[in-house]
């Protein structure tokens, strides 16, 4: 039993992405993963755009000062068993943003995340093998 | 339980009125914008906005840097228009300097330039497919996007941030193997576009596009939008043509300026589609005239970089989305003493709320995607933009607070 | 007593069917696209995830209907799927099953109104009242479209009896008659609002308002959801097929009703339906708007099915 819900977990991961004040790279290279040339949905994942609805959060950019509560509160509104893959280089260490004033990142400092996928930006296929080491690990 | 029956009576007052709010986090936007909008049943009846969530403070951390770290800093403040505001940067510290990069340094940095507007229409197109629920027009799109990534990556090794341009010249160079495949991917992609073409004036499409956000000649004047939505408005703006720089002024030839006077969001996305053909079209003069010569200086960037005097210079160029400006001042030292950025979209949002009083709730997302905001490039300063005295309508701000707050 | 027995054998048998169904919409759209898509039993991974999800209420929603809604939903679109498909498997049938079916489609729609609305958000506000005008445009010249059927066939309201119907004349009932083509015609252009898909998912629009009556349910809340959906997908199309399309009837006289063979030419009817009724559309096609999507369902299907209704009268 307890075999086909972790396996139900891992084939559907339903992503939410929340921009916290990155460039936009990353975000166009997620987008790019479902598009047809990398197509994240054969492993089952869905862009959502509640967070009520996701399993995975997918976090860029090096957190502003004014995403902060914002990124907490999507956090917690993510039922659980959740998921946060940090997305980009911003988001899993600060660089280059490191050191200003208004950036109060990097992600871990503020929520649990799970896996790091670096880069500035990954490449798609980096962003996909992120999503799924993170819920294979997770939910295996 | 108090707060919310007190939130119900209040609805019952404001029956007729209900706030939405749209964004910061909404999947309509890739990137936090925060649109407070009233609606009367589906009408727009007013529009807030609140700029500032992706405020990273650039300008600040550029001043403690020096003009290296500075260039690769910039490039980070937008992950599409990336090459404009490097070679903006880099225009004022040659003029600085008095570098005079090469030839080919700079047929090549326009190369890259018109690729990236290549790249950033497209993706525009995609996003606007995908706001009216058109998910298979999104997704070939930003198929035959991929083909212009991977020139990037050939060219300059990387698919988003190029990191192409160095003080006096350019970092990569143009092999003629790497130049005939751009050739052959230029005529795939002048035909998939013409397909796009045809596609954003099906009728389905239209229905959605036509005649919505409407910005005419003299409010454009006014509010003083650049770029396509200047163009798409009728004004016939573009540094290119008014201000040559980089390789531009060889090229005058080879693209002509496009403009459309309906100023609706069909007018807006049909400038830009037709600038892809323009741009197709500088991208083979470059590659037909292309000189040779040295890519960039002998010199090694560092002593070149310490090298600049004091001084301050103002720059221009026309990004993707419009005009932008650089003003940079130097200390003499390699470092800077300040930095100031100006970016299309802080126009363009400005015209946003005339264009969208009056639509339906459906076309929100499509009037602010025909902008084509990029917002991680405006927000480095913050702007409140908060419209004082309306009283009636901040007692509903309760209500959008708990909703918010749940 | 049979009846109930065989309710409940058909219980999971539409369940399994209704999801595979969608597994099959979700693949061939995919493709469509150039992508590989997912596997065809995609939505029971996903179902079992939802279950074993948490649950989160939002403190604006009245919990109680919040929380019952979606049960009512998916009990009540399941019921009215397996009350087809048990007709056309053990040749049940009551008087007036034609009237249920349509009744409980209509009754899960409006339950997962009434929950998503409870919700208190905005965006559920607004989805609600999408919804709500939707409804009106199509539940109309669906009802009269099944009413001219009703009319136009024995007369009767009976399931099996429209089936026996069409198996006698040796032609499914849309080919029978012109009134009955523009019938069939008006019921197939008002699946796509029925079933949200992309012209007329306005009430669920994402770009817009983020699934609107959806947007806060989570885990067994939305599992139960999609489930009320698929079913009632399943159910429409499974309806068009044996009251429109009963392919069957053409290949013998007097076609048995509960033959193997029969049920799957009727499920590949309804897989073909569904292909071109919720598939084709939502993959060319770009959203309309509330005011577009209500001209044309006035516009067009209303008048299909009115003149269907005249010409049935006049004996056509």
């Amino acid at each position: 039993m307890f075999r086909i819900v972790s396996r139900g977990r891992i084939k559907s991961p339903w992503i939410f992405h929340l921009n916290t004040g990155s460039c936009n790279g990353c975000d166009i290279e997620i987008v790019a993963a479902f598009t047809p040339r990398y197509d994240l949905e054969r492993f089952g994942c869905l862009l959502v755009g509640s967070p009520r609805h996701a399993d995975v959060l997918l976090v860029t950019g090096p957190v502003t000062r004014q995403m902060l509560p914002r990124l907490i509160r999507v956090y917690e509104q993510i039922p659980e068993p959740k998921v946060v893959v940090a997305v980009g280089t911003c988001a899993s260490s600060g660089s280059p943003f490191l050191g200003s004033e208004m950036v109060e990142g990097p992600v871990d400092r503020i929520i649990p995340v799970d896996t790091y996928i670096v880069g500035c930006p990954p490449r798609p296929e980096a962003i996909a093998s992120g999503i799924i080491t993170a819920v294979m690990s997770k939910f295996r | 339980m108090v707060v919310e029956r007190n939130v119900e009576k209040e609805v019952e007052v404001e029956y007729a009125r209900l706030r939405i709010p749209f964004g910061p986090v909404h999947p309509a936007l890739k990137e936090p914008v925060s649109l407070r909008v009233s609606v009367r049943g589906e009408e727009v009846i007013d529009v807030d906005m609140v700029l500032g969530h992706v405020h990273r403070g650039i300008e600040a951390l550029a001043e403690g840097r020096n003009l290296i770290q500075t260039l690769y800093l910039i490039e980070r403040i937008c992950g599409i228009c990336s090459h404009s505001h490097t070679t903006c940067f880099i225009q004022a510290l040659e003029e600085i300097g008095g570098i005079a990069p090469s030839e080919r340094a700079l047929y090549l940095r326009t190369l890259i330039f018109e690729m990236e507007r290549i790249h950033s229409h497209l993706l525009l197109l995609g996003v606007m497919a995908y706001e009216i629920g058109f998910d298979t027009l999104f997704m070939f799109i930003w198929h035959v996007r991929e083909k212009i990534l991977d020139l990037f990556e050939k060219i300059t090794g990387n698919r988003i941030h190029h990191a192409m341009n160095t003080i006096g010249g350019v970092r990569w160079n143009l092999t003629p193997q790497i130049a005939s495949e751009i050739n052959s991917c230029m005529k795939e992609m002048e035909k998939a576009v013409k397909y796009v073409r045809d596609i954003f004036t099906d009728g389905t499409v239209e229905k959605r596009i036509c005649g919505l956000g409407v910005l005419d000649y003299s409010e454009a004047l006014k509010l003083c939008v650049v770029g396509p939505t200047a163009r798409g408005s009728g004004v016939d703006i573009d540094v290119r043509r008014d201000h040559p720089y980089a390789a531009y002024n060889d090229l005058k030839g080879n693209f002509s300026v496009i403009t459309r006077r309906d100023g609706d969001v069909h007018a807006r996305i049909e400038v830009r589609v037709l600038e892809i053909f323009e741009s197709i079209n500088i991208i083979r003069a470059i590659l037909e005239k292309l000189p040779e010569g040295p890519i960039r200086p002998e010199e090694n960037v560092l002593r070149l970089m310490r090298r600049i005097p004091e001084g301050e210079a103002v720059s221009l160029v026309e990004a993707p989305r419009g005009e932008l400006f650089y003003f940079v001042k130097t200390d003499g030292k390699g470092g800077l003493r300040r930095l100031k950025v100006r970016t299309p979209t802080f126009s363009n949002l400005i015209g946003l709320k005339s264009m969208l009083l009056g639509c339906e709730i459906a076309d929100i997302p499509v009037i602010v995607a025909s902008i084509d905001p990029c917002l991680s490039c405006t927000n480095r300063v913050t702007i409140v933009d908060q419209r004082s005295g309306e009283s009636k309508v901040v007692s509903l701000d309760a209500l959008r607070r708990v909703v918010r707050e749940k | 007593m049979n009846a109930a027995i065989a309710l409940i054998i058909s219980f999971p048998a539409v369940l399994l069917i209704s999801l595979l169904f969608e597994g099959i919409d979700r693949k061939l759209h995919a493709r469509m696209q150039k992508r590989i898509g997912p596997p065809v039993i995609q939505p029971f991974y996903d179902l079992i995830k939802l279950f074993n999800k948490g649950r989160v209420i939002p403190l604006t929603a009245s919990v109680r209907v919040f929380e019952i809604m979606p049960m009512i939903a998916a009990a009540v679109s399941l019921l009215g799927a397996s009350i087809l498909l048990s007709g056309i498997l053990f040749g049940l049938s009551m008087i007036g099953d034609l009237i249920v079916v349509m009744y409980l489609l209509a009754m899960s729609s409006i339950a997962l109104m009434v929950g998503g609305s409870a919700s208190g958000n905005p965006y559920s506000a607004i989805g609600f009242s999408r919804k709500m005008s939707m409804m009106i445009a199509y539940e109309v010249p669906m009802f009269i479209a099944v009413i001219s059927v009703a009319f136009g066939s024995t007369p009767s309201l009976a399931i099996d009896r429209i089936i026996k119907f069409q198996a006698n004349l040796g032609l499914p009932l849309a080919a029978s008659r012109p009134s009955m083509s523009l019938a069939a015609a008006a019921f197939l252009l008002c699946m796509p609002a029925a079933s949200s898909a992309i012209p007329f998912d306005i009430p669920e629009a994402k770009t817009e308002i983020i699934y609107g009556l959806l947007v806060e349910y989570c885990g067994p809340y939305l599992a139960l959801a999609k489930i009320a959906k698929a079913a009632s997908n399943f159910a429409l199309t499974l309806l068009a097929s044996i009251v429109f399309l009963y392919i069957p009837s053409l290949l013998w006289e007097n076609a048995p009703l509960n033959s193997g063979i029969s049920l799957s030419l009727c499920l590949t009817t309804a897989l073909l339906i569904m292909f071109t009724t919720m598939t084709v559309p939502r993959t060319i096609l770009a959203r309309l708007k509330i005011g577009q999507a209500l001209k044309f369902y006035w516009m067009v299907p209303l008048t299909l099915s009115l003149s269907s209704i005249i010409l049935s009268a006049a004996g056509l």
